[in-house]
């Protein structure tokens, strides 16, 4: 199961549309969550339906929260999303049985079945979440908050049966325009890590759509970072895709 | 998600179950859990709850748990999943729910506040009681806290909302943040007795020092939260001196399981210091320390005039 996660606290504003760039996230199997960080304040109008529209259009789930909350809505979403990923599954195998891929249209008894697979299920396969973080200016305050959530997720999944990973990536890059850049390839484990986020410097632009492009390619050339993974177990900071 | 939960059943409705036909007429609400709403609902002159959920699936996993509960229950317990089926809400869509047995009782708060903090210790005892009987059966409670325990008359305790009960190895299902050890840096969030007994400790302190041990979640960075800080509010409280040591165990995860837990906690019970009742109060202190201060003056002067 892969999933994107994207934190976030406004528009997008380079380059392609990231609607669009969920929609091929999902269409690759991979599934976009997007949470938007509130301060205060909100995210307006216009962030608030593109936070939604991504998630949609990714197969995900959107939330508006404040960063209080934030460590239990990534955990949450995260957890929600392996159900909905293994219940759609599920449901396309039902639908060629019964003909009807409804969970609900089942008597009690026969849910309880298909339900008890699809726990089992979700707490047995493998799990991959790449979170991709907006690191433009306005989140500069937000990032101690988004690296508790990370660390809380990280040993969320950790309880999990089955092999979890995680990999973090920030955008916009640093220098020469970089649409994304890489802080931590694919682990299992944040002992040691001291610091997920090492001094950013915080670019002007948000392209949200090309950094979720990155990270589909990322996801498609399974192998990319591995070689050199043995090497810096796991940990390649400040790489860039 | 689970928190836009819109069913809303008024008072008075007769609700009739989609397969089975059951009906049950709404008397109100009782309390809100991660999965749903509880109300209170009569059948047959007999009370029950309802527990109506938005997600069939999320409600479904909980009554899995539930029913694997009841087929391992032995003789004596009570069992209380009733009747599962899906009802019609207001606005025409159709929710799960399940009817379980309606538990008559207060919170653990309002109850100590009501009858007072002496029956503290024969509660948490009584508490470990049912957590040690999940406990024995493979299952761990997971989302043990303030609001999901009931206690009724004589100081009967009850475990209500199962939503976080999680079969003994998985990863818990259910959690509430200040009673989850993996928040405080002292463990996993696998499922095991341990994760409970945590729990218990920390509503322990949840319900002599709530104002404390919540400012202590807003100062603490989250790389800093251990269990020291915990430990160090409740040897600064009265009510929990005595049981600091049983508590400073708990975070530790000495105790195996609840059992073990219980009957360390038994033996506290029968030293005197457990069920000395609370010291003066503050102000009675400064009224004291006033007095004194008052006496030895005129003691003072007394002895002064009489030179």
């Amino acid at each position: 199961m892969k999933q994107i996660l994207l934190i976030t606290d406004g528009c997008s504003n380079v380059g392609l549309s990231p609607v669009v760039a969920a929609a091929h996230a999902s269409s690759e199997g991979i599934a976009v969550n997007v949470v938007g960080v509130l301060d205060h304040g909100d995210v307006g109008e216009l962030g608030a339906t593109e936070i939604d529209e991504i998630a949609r259009a990714g197969g995900g789930l959107s939330r508006l929260v404040n960063m209080r909350q934030l460590s239990q809505t990534v955990q949450m979403m995260t957890r929600k999303t392996v159900v909905q990923t293994i219940q759609l599954a599920v449901q396309k195998e039902l639908k060629q049985v019964l003909g009807n891929g409804a969970i609900e249209a089942l008597p009690p008894d026969k849910r309880g079945e298909v339900v008890r697979v699809i726990d089992e299920l979700g707490e047995t396969s493998g799990l991959q979440v790449a979170l991709l973080i907006d690191a433009s200016a306005s989140m500069k305050p937000k990032l101690a908050a988004v690296e508790e959530a990370i660390r809380d997720l990280m040993l969320s999944l950790q309880a999990r049966q089955g092999k979890s990973e995680i990999a973090v990536f920030h955008f916009p890059g640093t220098k020469h325009g970089d649409d994304c850049v890489m802080d931590l390839n694919w682990t299992t484990h944040l002992n040691g890590v001291q610091a997920i986020f090492p001094k950013l410097q915080m670019g002007g632009t948000t392209p949200t759509g090309p950094a979720i492009m990155h990270v589909i390619d990322f996801y498609r050339r399974g192998d990319y970072g591995r070689q050199s993974r043995d090497e810096t177990d796991g940990m390649m900071s400040g790489y860039v895709v | 998600m689970a928190t836009s939960f819109k069913v809303d059943l008024r008072r008075g409705t007769v609700v009739t179950g989609k397969w089975k036909h059951g009906r049950y007429r709404v008397e109100r609400l009782l309390g809100e859990g991660a999965n749903g709403k509880v109300y209170l609902v009569q059948r047959d002159r007999s009370w029950f709850a309802l527990k109506v959920g938005s997600d069939a699936v999320d409600l479904q996993s909980e009554i899995n748990v539930l029913q694997s509960m009841a087929k391992q229950k032995q003789q004596g317990h009570d069992s209380f999943l009733y009747d599962v089926d899906d009802l019609y809400g207001p606005d025409g869509r159709e929710y799960p729910f399940y009817i379980m047995r309606y538990i008559l009782g207060t919170t653990l708060a309002d109850y100590l506040k009501r009858q007072g903090p002496e029956w503290f210790p024969l509660v948490g005892l009584n508490l470990l009681g049912k957590l040690s009987k999940l406990h024995q059966e493979g299952w761990v409670f997971g989302d043990l806290k303030v609001e999901n325990v009931l206690v009724a008359d004589y100081g009967h305790v009850e475990l209500v909302d199962y939503g976080g009960v999680t079969a003994a190895g998985k990863s818990i299902r259910q959690f509430t943040e200040i009673y989850d050890r993996g928040y405080w840096n002292e463990g996993s969030r696998q499922a095991d007795p341990r994760y409970d007994l945590f729990s218990f400790a920390v509503l322990c302190i949840q319900l002599h020092e709530p104002k404390r041990l919540h400012q202590l979640t807003k100062e603490l960075l989250p790389q800093n939260r251990s269990a020291d800080d915990l430990i160090r509010i409740a040897e600064a409280n009265l009510a929990l001196r005595p049981v600091a040591g049983w508590l400073r165990k708990a975070f530790a995860g000495q105790f195996a399981d609840a059992l073990e837990g219980a009957d360390a906690w038994r033996q506290l019970m029968h030293r005197r210091d457990t069920h000395r009742t609370p010291g003066m109060p503050g102000w009675l202190k400064g009224l004291a320390a006033g007095t004194a201060v008052l006496l030895a003056t005129s003691a003072f002067w007394l002895l002064r005039n009489m030179m």
